[in-house]
């Protein structure tokens, strides 16, 4: 059998283009047909938080006892508040800017540590140390009787 | 090195990047001599007809089990809180997740029948004999990972029909004397079966028996390439 009068043969005559031409259409399509099924199964179903909802959040003043920091989540991330002393009610964002571990809260150094890289935060969301190229995003805070009140900014 | 034109069986290459990867290739492995010699000069004995085929839709069949079985795994859970949830989420709210599961369960039925096709074509024609038997023992092997693949997959869905064939199926080899109790008790991983089972019977399900099962085809596979393929009756 010679490889020129195979019909199968992809050369410069019309034939050839045309199977060419079937072969590309009928692969892509059906390519196409396997790639589309893939997609859609593999995509998460989750919707994302959009936060719609309520854009502050309500924390009982009691449940964050001087110099602690209560972690919550608000608007679908997680949020701290921390009373560092009678004055002052902070709320901000405990995921560090560097590669977005949570931070922990020491409570001696009255400081925010980073647990994954060793970034350190003051209270306000500054960077004392460590690799984090930014501060902590902050929220604003008000108090209503017995409650802190957090809010985007 | 520059050759215009790259001859791959029927077909005839032109595109100069397409030749430069191929000589590439070529180059540090060889790949022309194994496409050329495996695939377009491979010569098909003139007998093999329909009946033939069943082995290879078999693999076919295998491949597309493991290849489903894997795109399962990213939404079932193996726990006998979720199993059964999350199998009815593949079905009724993932896209296309009823084509998933549907694939799959079938596919292990039809692997099955088509084994069965493929031994009785085997045994019809006289294939098992000298110098295959040995080939007929690694494939009566393949049968029995089959089944086994099947018998551990089937618990998973967690179902009335699941829980219940277990319990059937090990109880079962309760019977043999003396050592029958112990076989029941290593396979349910207790007295009962419960989530020690589910994950035994899930890590032996896509893991143990797959990996296992790909080496006993490829063993079928080489000596099948060893031996040629057997002459016509």
């Amino acid at each position: 059998m010679t490889n020129e009068t195979s019909a199968a043969t992809p050369n410069n005559t019309r034939r050839g283009f045309f199977l060419t031409l079937l072969l590309s259409f009928f692969g892509s399509v059906s390519a196409l047909g396997f790639a589309y099924p893939l997609g859609m199964y593999l995509w998460p179903r989750e919707r994302r938080v959009k936060g719609t909802g309520a854009r502050s959040m309500k924390i009982p003043l009691s449940d964050v006892p001087i110099g602690e920091a209560r972690f919550v989540r608000f608007l679908g991330k997680p949020a701290v508040v921390v009373r560092p002393n009678e004055q002052q009610t902070i709320a901000l964002s405990p995921v560090c800017t560097h590669l977005g571990c949570v931070v922990k809260w020491k409570e001696k150094e009255k400081e925010f540590l980073c647990p994954c890289h060793g970034g350190r935060f003051d209270v306000k969301g500054a960077v004392l140390g460590g690799p984090p190229p930014s501060p902590l995003p902050i929220f604003t805070t008000s108090l209503e009787a017995d409650y802190v009140v957090i809010k985007e900014v | 090195m520059d050759i215009e034109t790259l001859h791959l069986g029927p077909f005839k290459i032109k595109n100069k990047i397409a030749i430069r990867l191929f000589s590439a290739l070529d180059d540090r492995l060889g790949v022309k001599e194994i496409v050329d010699d495996e695939v377009f000069e491979k010569i098909v004995p003139a007998h093999l007809g329909f009946w033939s085929c069943f082995g290879g839709i078999s693999f076919f069949l295998f491949i597309s089990q493991a290849l489903t079985g894997m795109l399962l795994m990213v939404y079932y859970q193996p726990t006998i809180e979720e199993a059964h949830a999350t199998v009815a989420m593949i079905m009724n709210e993932v896209p296309f997740g009823w084509l998933v599961r549907g694939s799959h369960s079938w596919g292990s039925n039809l692997m099955l029948v088509t084994i069965m096709i493929h031994m009785v074509k085997i045994y019809v024609s006289g294939i098992y004999k000298p110098p295959r038997e040995l080939n007929w023992v690694v494939g009566v092997t393949l049968l029995l990972l089959t089944m086994g693949l099947s018998f551990t997959g089937y618990l998973l869905p967690w179902t009335q029909l699941a829980y219940w064939a277990t319990v059937v199926g090990t109880e079962t080899p309760a019977a043999l004397p003396y050592v029958g109790e112990y076989i029941r008790y290593a396979m349910r991983g207790g007295e009962e079966i419960g989530q020690v089972t589910l994950t035994r019977f899930f890590a032996i399900h896509v893991m143990l028996l797959p990996v296992i099962t790909a080496s006993v085809i490829g063993l079928h596979l080489v000596q099948i390439r060893r031996q040629g393929i057997a002459g016509p009756m």
